[in-house]
């Protein structure tokens, strides 16, 4: 049995002049995620053509496509020949196992087959009640399963009834460059999921804190990286090393600023490699009020050290949403393994909520911030996933 | 590297390895073959059987092969007593102390006795409950893997076997054997071990059960080990343990008494300023538990092993939770419970070794507390 797999796409659509430009990088990006895999890929009509795969590939093909942002849904087709009886036929096999409603979709790209489309839909339907009319009715308002018959110009016909949803969004690669600062925890991977679904190529930071914070917690850094890089086209993340900046704060700053100063520190650390690697925005994790470092008021303190926008994702989210997503993009199993991330060592009993811009700057004012930020570029870790 | 984490696993001995290779090139047969190879290895396991059960000086016992220290548990815990109450004390091993979790959400009454400052159980308390409950099924363990603490095990199953000679008795034995001199006496019903905390390999250990005691088996199928544990027996890791049982049986007092001193050594040299002394005067001298007090144990073992100096972290299997629930158990606050480390030696430390890590640990924790304490 000849298979294809049919790729949809959604926003492209609404794409004006440049709706080439999107085709094409989407395009790209699919066969760059099926590098390897023997198959042929071709363009039809605003859909994705993938041909001559071996079926053994096709659960792996499937995994992939589901992790290409820009593609909205696929469905995998049996291919046969533009004729009646093998159209019947194909379908027939479809509802073996059917059970309850159905109705027939046609739709002839090849104006000289005969019948019309609505005939063509009307004879399939009635082939396929006379074989299972026990198990199967009719239904045009609401069927269970429906069954698509798409007649191509080119003597081929693709028959399927499932229609895979994907994750949508705009091709990466299509909306700019960002950074991402990612830790261990459950928010920053889903951050970066969203904004490679809305086109964007990310890089990705972490600061790590040895010996505060263990190899386990980069290890599982990496890990969580290596699964957002699988929206990305792959990922680069680079590993800083926060210790003498986290010790400094420490030393010579009241504990209630240690985070808020921890970070406009990660901040300017951020935009600095965010300007060397041409990244264009710095993406964090936080969403409003889920802690102390993540208040409008901490907020400001943060962006107020860097000229770069911050985009926040999550900013609006609540936990069980993010939750929910990192469970969705295979993160949150990860996320919750218990390796300290970089902020609990250090972490005061009564950090500031609210803080104070002026006396977070005076607070600051003790430490030698542009030697610090230049120690850490001195050994930064880069790691291709 | 100085390897001070000896309690989470050993180096496998290069001698039984060497010694037992003939059972991977040679004679690597299926012990159940009915062919000369087979049933010369089924021959040799038996022979590794008798070394263990001489080992432990039996004379009423039988060797069950499993693959780990916490697979001979969970048969002990759930393959010979079916219903009724369970009683075991707060310092097991996670083998032991999550299969009584399991036994309780399968609807049997449990109970976790309490334990003495040291890490050994408070033997007053179980008696106690055992005296006025109708108690079925005993496990206590010998070493506890945290704190080094030996339960007299012998006796407290005689005193036990005298309240209700029913009780079945159980002992997790895996920090103990090889170890600790100790014979098996006949009020112990099933005993756990495991090879690779004596130079052995990992994935094999053994369940040393008395003879007549009724077990339905956990693992079913081809009927190996008597029918009490299927599955095709690891030939060669069976040898290999029983080569490095036999190397740590006879040097079992010299070892002790070696290990001991170097464990003295550590105690006298340790900065007591800074550091508490959680293993009790009653301990193996092969686990010494101490706590950095004021300073995350983890951050102390990251800042050791930069240094080449490897300790455990509480235990190795239970790493994940901030506090050591066993340590909890043990009535320390918070303070000395976020500091917890162990250290554990084996005869291959030397004295050299611990004099050197004895000055790092005290250097190392005297700098992280300049730098976390202001």
């Amino acid at each position: 049995m000849k298979q294809a797999i049919i790729i949809r796409y959604c926003e492209i659509h609404l794409k004006g002049k440049n709706r080439g430009f999107f085709e094409k990088l989407l395009k790209d990006n699919i066969k760059k995620s099926l590098r390897g895999i023997k198959c042929t890929f071709s363009v039809m009509h605003s859909r994705y053509l993938i041909e001559d795969f071996n079926e053994t590939d096709l659960e792996i093909i499937e995994s992939k496509l589901k992790k290409i942002a820009g593609i909205h849904t696929y469905s995998i087709a049996r291919v046969v020949g533009s004729n009646l009886e093998e159209i019947t036929n194909s379908s027939l096999e479809l509802f073996k196992y059917k059970k309850g409603t159905f109705k027939v979709e046609t739709n002839r790209a090849d104006k000289k087959f005969t019948p019309n489309s609505v005939e063509t839909s009307r004879y399939l339907g009635g082939k396929i009640l006379e074989k299972y009319s026990e198990n199967l009715k009719v239904s045009v308002t609401n069927p269970n399963t429906l069954l698509y018959v798409d007649i191509r110009e080119d003597g081929k016909t693709f028959v399927y009834t499932d229609v895979v949803h994907c994750m949508s969004g705009m091709p990466v690669g299509s909306a700019g460059n960002g950074l991402l600062l990612i830790s261990g925890g459950i928010d920053s991977p889903v951050a970066g999921y969203m904004m490679c679904k809305r086109g964007m190529k990310l890089n990705a930071l972490h600061f790590h804190s040895f010996p505060y914070t263990g190899q386990a917690a980069k290890e599982k850094v990496i890990e969580l990286s290596k699964k957002v890089g699988e929206y990305n086209g792959g990922i680069k993340l680079y590993v800083v090393s926060f210790t003498e900046i986290q010790q400094k704060i420490h030393q010579f700053c009241p504990d209630e600023f240690m985070i808020t100063i921890m970070r406009r520190f990660m901040m300017r650390i951020a935009e600095r490699l965010a300007v060397m690697l041409k990244d264009q925005t710095i993406i964090t994790g936080e969403s409003l009020g889920q802690v102390a470092s993540q208040t409008i008021e901490s907020i400001t303190s943060s962006n107020s050290v860097v000229k770069m926008p911050i985009l926040r994702p999550l900013i609006a989210f609540d936990k069980n949403e993010i939750i929910d997503i990192s469970r969705k993009i295979d993160t949150y199993e990860t996320s919750i393994l218990p390796y300290e991330d970089c902020c609990t060592v250090f972490l005061p009993k009564f950090p500031a909520i609210r803080p104070n811009l002026q006396k977070v700057i005076d607070a600051e004012s003790k430490l030698n911030v542009e030697e610090l930020i230049d120690n850490v570029f001195k050994n930064i870790e880069k790691i291709q996933l | 590297m100085i390897y001070l984490d000896n309690a989470a696993t050993t180096k496998p001995s290069k001698v039984a390895i060497e010694k037992a290779l003939v059972f991977n090139e040679e004679k690597f047969f299926n012990p159940s073959g009915l062919y000369q190879g087979g049933l010369f290895c089924a021959n040799e396991i038996k022979k590794a059987k008798e070394s263990i059960l001489r080992n432990l000086g039996c004379v009423n016992n039988e060797v069950i092969f499993t693959s780990c220290g916490t697979e001979s548990d969970n048969t002990a815990i759930f393959s010979v007593v079916k219903r009724g109450v369970f009683v075991t004390c707060k310092g097991e091993h996670s083998a032991v102390h999550k299969s009584f979790l399991e036994l309780k959400n399968r609807g049997l009454k449990i109970e976790f006795i309490d334990l003495n400052e040291d890490g050994s159980v408070n033997v007053d308390k179980l008696l106690n409950f055992c005296f006025n409950n109708e108690v079925n099924f005993v496990s206590i363990m010998h070493v506890n893997n945290e704190t080094g603490a030996i339960n007299d095990i012998n006796s407290i199953a005689k005193q036990i076997k005298s309240i209700n000679s029913k009780i079945i008795f159980h002992s997790d034995g895996v920090q103990a054997y090889g170890k600790i001199p100790y014979k098996i006496s006949n009020d112990i019903d099933l005993y756990s071990i495991s090879a690779h905390k004596i130079n052995g390999l990992k994935g094999v250990g053994a369940l040393i059960k008395k003879k007549g005691l009724h077990l339905s088996p956990y693992i079913i199928g081809g009927g190996q080990e008597n029918g009490l544990r299927s599955g095709t027996e690891n030939v060669f890791g069976i040898k290999v343990f029983e080569y490095a049982s036999a190397e740590h049986y006879n040097n079992l007092l010299e070892n002790f008494n070696y290990v001991n001193s170097l464990k003295n050594e550590f105690i006298n040299g340790l900065n007591k300023t800074n550091f508490a002394i959680i293993s009790g005067e009653n301990s193996s001298p092969y686990i010494l538990t101490i706590s950095a007090k004021g300073l995350r144990g983890e951050v102390v073992m990251h800042s050791l092993e930069e240094k080449g100096i490897i300790v455990g972290n509480g235990s190795a299997c239970s790493s994940k939770n901030r506090f050591s629930r066993v340590i909890e158990a043990c009535g320390y606050n918070e303070n000395i419970l976020d500091g917890v480390i162990r250290i554990s030696f084996s005869a291959e430390n030397t004295l050299d070794e611990i004099k050197n890590s004895v000055s790092i640990i005290n250097e190392t924790v005297e700098n992280l507390k300049g730098i976390l304490n202001k």
